[in-house]
């Protein structure tokens, strides 16, 4: 409709849905989500690295226990 | 239906209605709810207690029940409307049928509000302050449960009423694969019906009952069992329609396509198997219930993980293909080609992002072992108000600026507006999701109106109880802030201007669409039959042993108040006192108190 043939300011004030036009087809051949990869790949590192924080959390008292030793160590020096 | 150029509005008149109705029921449940969450925040921290701390759990019923029943609910109800009626282009049978199972609906949460809300009035002799989890040894007043029980079956004629929408459809086009969105209400509402027979079993034939006063007694471990096999399905049910909307909606508003349709068909297939056969993941600390029981659970939860990583995949990926037809370019770069100044889009796209959070702290929560160290804290609060609180309910908020002036053809007021609104929900739940799940850790229980303790001090390993508690108020009236901008905006578009130039009612097109899904995804039948061999796979030997343990209405307890374990102490140490000679009236007496304390623990 009008947001389509119109620039993009029109949309922005009409809020409820108006969706901008692409400025270029991507069909599926041509498609490849490697910043899908980066971002999901992004994730599982938080997931890894919040699963080894847990083994501390859990395991050597209820302290997160690196952060504290680390700032303990800082304190120290 | 991609291509359409009409607003709901006018396609559907008489379904709009239906659709703004059942919205508007779910966001007066949001604003009383809401309000109630900032009392709760308030008073918890000790900042300002202006109510009784034994109403502060009247309270906590009101948020639970009114939030994750009738919000989510009333929401989803509005929304399946709108899928079906819109993917299959074809109105509902009969309007007048429709609006009755709404009307059931409404009378069913006007009564167990009604039971809930008479909990603050001491003058009736009604109340119902037993949480979301209604099971026993708490007891409310039959009109809650009366209530609930119209409610959910009025649920299930609106999903018939879905169903018999479908199949007229089917009869006119029998070679068309079944559109996705009408495919996600079907499968959702399987799951409904195989989920929703747990709690109306336990409520119809033992906790009204023993409500009623028709039996002294019940099985708590069995109504609580009962009340699991539907407490995690309706998690889903909360979450499905917001997983629609993040497949058919959102790559829609990001300015591209839906990665792929057979991708979509396989997680709602996945959600309807595995939803049900996992709710003992809950009872992981309730005793009778065997080791072994616990564990099949576990693994069933972890299989859930799967669809929700294949949606992460999915709707990522239909993001992306929006942000590179929309210019984006480089491995991150693309994301700041997406609109962000669409509050549809942004507040969409950070409920996702909170959800995948709140990924983490399930993975925890599912953990058999590590689930000891945060069950009934505030861990497992700060985990649902990612989930459910932002992850379904910032994306239905978001929505709603979507289809406001598609139900009433009016403009949306304000953009602007809303768009600060989706960011203020982001922002007040991280600090108070992240307190509270700080706060867990630290074992500082959950529904507890003052966890504050005379000579004993939760320790913080990192920054301190007092700063867990800033976090928690600031955001929880951030929070409430939030669902006013909301509020006003929905509000305000309602009695603004008409829109003449209102988008047509369309939904997502697909890079890779149904003609690639392998048939066998669309034959329900198949699915619901492996869904009922695993639910029996996972049920049938734990009940048996649960009552073949505690009796299907255990031990003559009754409904009593919790303070019975010491009166019945009293009474017996009377007793004792006053007849010595009297041993087989005193030891009877102490046994009950025993069990009470048990079970109330």
């Amino acid at each position: 409709m009008s947001s389509e043939t119109e620039p993009p300011a029109s949309s922005q004030e009409a809020g409820g849905g108006h969706v901008d036009g692409p400025i270029r087809e991507i069909g599926h051949d041509e498609y490849d989500p490697v910043g899908t990869l980066a971002l999901i790949g992004l994730y599982f590192l938080i997931l890894v690295a919040l699963w080894f924080f847990m083994y501390f959390v859990e395991f050597i008292g209820n302290d997160p226990t690196v952060v504290g030793s680390i700032l303990g160590g800082v304190m120290v020096a | 239906m991609t291509s359409n150029e009409t607003p709901y509005l006018e396609q559907f008149p008489g379904e709009a209605k239906l659709v703004k109705a059942a919205f508007w029921s779910s966001f007066i449940s949001l604003a009383i709810g809401a309000l109630f969450g900032v009392i709760q925040v308030l008073h918890r921290t000790d900042v300002l207690r202006f109510i009784d701390s034994a109403d502060y759990y009247t309270v906590l019923t009101i948020h639970g029940v009114l939030l994750v029943i009738s919000f989510t609910i009333f929401f989803l109800v509005g929304l399946f409307t709108w899928a079906i009626t819109t993917s299959l282009d074809r109105p509902l049978p009969s309007l007048r049928f429709s609006w009755g199972w709404y009307g059931m609906m409404v009378a069913g949460m006007l009564a167990s509000a009604f039971s809930m809300f008479a909990g603050f009035i001491d003058s009736i002799d009604v109340s119902a302050s037993v949480l979301f989890t209604f099971y026993a040894p708490l007891q409310a007043h039959p009109l809650y449960y009366i209530g609930l029980v119209t409610f959910v079956v009025g649920t299930w004629v609106a999903g018939f009423d879905w169903i018999r929408t479908w199949w007229g459809w089917k009869q006119d086009n029998p070679d068309e694969r079944i559109p996705l969105p009408t495919f996600m209400v079907l499968t959702t509402m399987i799951m409904w019906y195989i989920a929703t027979l747990g709690v109306a079993v336990a409520l119809l034939a033992f906790i009204l009952p023993w409500s009623l006063g028709l039996v002294d007694s019940i099985n708590p471990t069995l109504t609580r069992t009962l009340f699991w096999f539907f407490g995690h399905p309706v998690v889903y049910f909360w979450l499905m329609p917001a997983y629609m909307m993040w497949y058919i909606m959102l790559p829609k508003v990001a300015g591209g396509k839906l990665f792929s349709d057979p991708l979509a068909r396989v997680v709602f297939v996945l959600f309807l198997v595995l939803s049900v056969p996992t709710g003992i993941h809950h009872q992981y600390l309730d005793p009778g219930i065997a080791e072994g029981f616990k564990f099949i659970a576990m693994t069933n939860t972890m299989f859930l993980l799967l669809p929700s990583f294949l949606t992460a995949f999915t709707v990522v990926a239909s993001m992306e293909h929006g942000a590179r037809q929309r210019g984006g370019t480089g491995y991150l770069g693309w994301l700041k080609a997406l609109p962000w100044r669409d509050p549809v889009f942004t507040g969409m796209a950070l409920a996702g992002m909170m959800f995948a959070a709140a990924g983490f702290s399930g993975m925890i929560n599912a953990g058999m072992n590590i689930n000891y160290l945060v069950h009934n804290t505030f861990w497992v609060v700060g985990h649902f108000h990612l989930t459910v609180g932002t992850g379904v309910a910032l994306t239905f908020m978001a929505v709603s600026y979507w289809f406001m002036p598609q139900l009433t053809g009016k403009r949306l007021w304000n953009r602007t507006v809303a768009l600060v609104q989706v960011l203020l929900w982001f922002v007040g739940m991280t600090l108070m999701s992240n307190a509270m799940h700080r706060g867990g850790l630290l074992g500082i229980p959950r529904r507890t109106a003052e966890p504050q303790y005379d000579g004993f001090e939760f320790e913080a390993g990192v920054g301190s109880v007092a700063e867990l508690d800033a976090q928690i108020v600031i955001g929880g009236i951030l929070l409430g802030l939030s669902t006013a901008l909301f509020l006003a905006v929905m509000i305000g578009t309602v009695l603004g201007p008409r829109d003449d130039s209102l988008p047509g009612n369309n939904y997502a097109e697909t890079l890779s669409g149904p003609e690639d899904a392998p048939l066998v995804l669309d034959n329900l039948k198949l699915w619901t039959i492996i869904a009922i061999i695993l639910v029996i796979f996972a049920y049938t030997l734990p009940l048996l042993s649960i009552i073949s343990r505690g009796g299907l209405f255990g031990f003559e307890t009754g409904g009593l108040p919790l303070s019975i374990s010491l009166l019945g102490s009293t009474i017996a140490a009377t007793f004792g006192e006053l007849l010595p000679a009297a041993g087989s009236v005193t030891a009877p007496l102490e046994t009950a108190a025993t069990t009470l304390t048990g079970i109330v623990r």
